[in-house]
């Protein structure tokens, strides 16, 4: 099952609506929540929740079109990872970004990777994902790998180098690459490189909206430096 | 009755929470003012660039988010003695339409950004640079009275 929920450059966000889009999955669920913001997205004219789950009989996608606000990321994502528990879902993957300083430099996109249970590091490491040794998580992605963790459910978080609060089409294409390497699902990138300009001349709004978010929930703390003494 | 027993705080514990409440309300504040326009002015044909101010010791950098923008075109002026104006054109207009919207109608051909500097900063010496359709601009800060410590 993979996560794409609005976070830094919106990374996940991107990739999990081309992988949609590519895969053509049809939304088969909704969250119902008065934690949610009250907005209602409009397709065709027809209302629907700002948080859906597209799928078919091999992939489930969680989809967020409105950023959660901050006080109520726990309990969403809690229930997401109960659902996904009753469903019994093999793998949960989280596509995010990392934020880096001076991102416009990068000339290519570095992928981090972080699991819920050892096995997982380890199939990451074989894959050639760097791991995320220590440091702090924030956000919806970081609650996601904590709770399948508590429940041991085998989460990993593919987190692609990103811009903090621009939209980064391009980190999403390294996040998907990853994705494929690990899952075997094949998903062709190019119109998400080549779109990439239109792409974000899109997502400003939302980014807009998620940066508020992510700043009333410090995410900035990511980028700290861990205390072991 | 006798009072309950209230534990007294220390000039540093007051001070701590005022500085805590003083930042949320100013973050509310923040929130307020900023609110709550669309982020585009069919008037002027533009778009408005989403748009980040960082202060490090040494300068203030400044960048801006600008797709599809024709680099020959930006200009970054000086509208105030802490602000700035960032217009550009971009390579080609864009329509409600083509962004998903089918209930307005209008075009964009410019992006603009407005932002207040922070601190003193010698925009004579502003520096840009654009990579990756990121605008960013290099300032200076200006250096106030130095103390030796012995």
């Amino acid at each position: 099952m993979l996560h794409g929920l609005p976070d830094v450059g919106l990374v996940g966000l991107i990739a999990t609506s081309h992988i949609i889009s590519q895969m053509r999955l049809n939304e088969i669920a909704y969250v119902d929540s008065d934690l949610l913001p009250p907005v209602v997205v409009l397709h065709e004219g027809l209302p629907h929740s700002p948080l859906r789950i597209f799928g078919d009989s091999n992939l489930l996608a969680t989809f967020g079109e409105a950023a959660i606000p901050a006080d109520s990321i726990q309990p969403v994502i809690r229930k997401l990872v109960e659902w996904s528990q009753s469903k019994r879902v093999r793998l949960m993957v989280s596509m995010g970004g990392i934020p880096v300083q001076e991102r416009q430099d990068l000339e290519s996109v570095k992928v981090y990777g972080v699991a819920s249970v050892p096995s997982l590091i380890k199939t990451l490491s074989d894959k050639g994902v760097e791991i995320l040794h220590s440091g702090f998580l924030v956000g919806p992605y970081a609650l996601l790998i904590r709770y399948c963790a508590e429940r041991n459910i085998p989460a990993i978080a593919l987190l692609a180098q990103s811009f903090y609060n621009y939209p980064d089409p391009e980190a999403a294409a390294a996040a998907i690459k990853e994705f494929s390497k690990i899952t075997g699902i094949q998903i062709d990138v190019s119109k998400l490189v080549e779109g990439g300009e239109e792409i974000r001349l899109k997502a400003r709004d939302m980014m807009k909206r998620t940066t508020e978010e992510l700043n009333r929930m410090k995410k900035t703390q990511e980028y700290d430096l861990p205390l072991y003494v | 009755m006798a009072e309950p027993h209230r534990r007294r705080r220390s000039i540093s514990d007051i001070m701590r929470r005022y500085a805590a409440d003083l930042e949320m309300l100013s973050e509310e504040l923040g929130e307020a003012l900023r609110a709550e326009g669309p982020s585009w002015d069919l008037k002027e044909c533009c778009v408005e660039a989403l748009c980040n101010v960082s202060v490090a010791p040494d300068e203030v950098v400044i960048t801006a988010d600008m797709p599809n923008t024709d680099p020959d075109t930006i200009n970054v002026e000086q509208t105030n003695r802490d602000a700035l104006e960032i217009r550009a054109e971009m390579k080609r207009k864009v329509r409600f339409q083509e962004l998903g919207i089918t209930h307005r109608d209008g075009e964009f051909r410019f992006f603009r950004c407005q932002t207040h500097v922070p601190v003193p900063v010698d925009m004579k010496r502003m520096k840009t640079t654009f990579k990756r359709g990121i605008l960013t601009i290099h300032l200076p800060r200006t250096k106030g009275a130095r103390t030796k410590v012995h």
